[in-house]
């Protein structure tokens, strides 16, 4: 039934800044997994790697929980969400997660920082080992693998709830889409996921881009992109065809699917065989994918 | 004992002249371009000569399971002790989860106060003074019902028993309390 006359202009709720947010929080969590995982888990440690990750979830996760503020239909009383909690709204508890990510990831990001720093200057000062062990740098160092150990667990969360942020409206089509018809499986936290870290991960190579071995990291991101082509596929077959066509359509078919995923699956594959340095454009362009997935998917779900 | 304070719409006596949505906007000072409720016209049906038309009037349906109250993270939007869905302008931040959740497009962000608004069946300014909300009060046609369901005399309860009243989107399980009769109305 049309309505001919005094229709209300259909406006989204949440545009831009909120595709914008939940892109970045993607980013952060993906980077500081990165980090946090090679710290905890690589034998040969990157130091490059550990930092560029967790410096790019700092910098992420500030710039989007500004955004977040920002939108607000009042910014100025965005305390209030920590003060009146309500349980069953998965918004309230992303809060808690999101602060608890943001705290972690800074004090990571320090020990991190005044570590090379302390490092830096025992080494320009020759000073021994001793000595700088002493220096405030250091003496954090007990705190650092604690500090990933728990940041994991957060990073994943702020990954997984900005999916279920969506998933949780019911009433909304796209976002409550189950994953492969299982009713108590919503799709979007499995698919922000994989993308958070796919981006993450990609985000945190071009920081650092002139390591020496990227291979491993190259060869994960490839299964992420791989994983994210099937998890859009099964997303395609499941949900209504009406919302993968008028305008969002372009950005799913060129952002989302060939510059966020054929593209970079494909030039990547070339990079490691011919043995060429393609992290930069490939990185790029699943970043840029990653963004155009978050507009996509919170555009798409109100449109319709 | 607890109310449960419901409105019927009988598009069939509307003649789509806006009173309610001019009456709405004094009442509650709703600011300019924005609406609590409005009675859009729907599509034309048949073929000249036979064509009808008829107006349905929009606003919160006051669910009763609503998606609105339990996404809200804080508390900001509650169901009062009479059943009524309303927003605490004091705790809302204005992140407009509500807006995204509720499937009758019923919320927006008031322009000066930045919080979201929506019907309130004029709870506080008219119905808890024994009065009816505005819109009802002023409809021309008396197309609209006002009362409480639990009081077994009320006219809508007995509105109800006599008509079938429907409410909208009943698969999404919300539960309104606001009723539209398609009695002698071409849907």
């Amino acid at each position: 039934m049309d309505v001919i006359w005094g229709v209300s202009a259909n406006e989204v709720a949440w545009g831009g800044p909120i595709a914008f947010y939940l892109f970045l929080a993607g980013i952060a969590g993906g980077a500081f997994l990165t980090a946090s995982l090679t710290d905890l888990f690589s034998k040969k440690q990157s130091p490059r790697v550990i930092r560029s990750g967790a410096y790019i979830a700092i910098v992420s996760i500030m710039i989007g929980l500004g955004l977040l503020v920002i939108d607000l239909g009042r910014p100025l009383s965005f305390w209030k969400l920590l003060l009146n909690v309500n349980m069953g709204s998965v918004m309230s508890i992303g809060v808690f997660i999101v602060s608890g990510f943001s705290a972690l990831s800074v004090v990571y990001g320090y020990i991190l920082w005044s570590t090379a720093a302390a490092q830096k200057r025992s080494r320009i000062t020759s000073a021994n080992t001793e000595a700088a062990a002493a220096s405030v740098g250091l003496s954090l160092q007990g705190f650092r693998k604690p500090v990933a150990g728990l940041g994991i667990l957060f990073s994943i969360g702020t990954a997984t709830y900005t999916g279920f942020l969506l998933s949780a409206v019911t009433t909304n089509n796209f976002w409550y889409t189950p994953f492969l018809g299982i009713k108590t499986i919503p799709f979007l936290p499995i698919l922000f996921l994989v993308s958070a870290t796919s981006t993450g991960l990609a985000a945190t190579m071009i920081g650092a881009w002139n390591s020496q071995d990227l291979t491993v990291y190259k060869k994960v991101d490839m299964v992420l992109i791989i994983l994210e082509i099937v998890l859009i596929s099964i997303l395609y077959t499941s949900v209504k065809p009406i919302f993968f066509s008028g305008s969002m359509a372009v950005l799913f078919w060129l952002g989302v699917v060939g510059l966020g995923l054929i593209i970079p699956l494909f030039v990547s594959f070339y990079g490691i065989t011919k043995h060429k340095n393609v992290v930069l454009p490939v990185c790029t362009m699943v970043v840029i994918g990653g963004l155009s997935l978050r507009y996509f998917i919170v555009y798409t779900g109100q449109l319709f | 004992m607890a109310k449960k304070y419901t409105m019927i719409i009988n598009p069939a006596k509307c003649i789509g002249c806006q009173a309610c949505t001019v009456a709405c906007k004094f009442q509650n000072n709703v600011p300019e371009g924005q609406y609590r409720t409005k009675t859009p016209a729907n599509e034309l049906k048949g073929t000249y000569p036979n064509v009808s038309l008829f107006f349905e009037k929009e606003a919160c349906q006051m669910c009763q399971k609503a998606p609105c109250v339990s996404v809200c993270p804080t508390k900001a939007s509650y169901y009062n002790e009479d059943g009524v869905v309303l927003v605490d302008e004091d705790k809302c931040v204005g992140c407009m989860y509500c807006m995204t959740a509720c499937p009758y497009g019923a919320r927006f962000l008031n322009k000066e106060t930045g919080a979201a608004d929506k019907c309130t069946f004029c709870y506080e300014l008219k119905v808890s003074k024994g009065e009816k909300p505005a819109c009802v009060s002023t409809c021309v046609g008396s197309a609209l019902m006002f009362g409480d369901l639990n009081d077994p005399l009320s006219q809508v309860s007995q509105f109800l028993a006599k008509h079938k009243g429907e409410v909208r989107k009943p698969e999404l399980g919300t539960n309104p309390h606001v009723y539209y009769i398609y009695e002698g109305v071409v849907r």
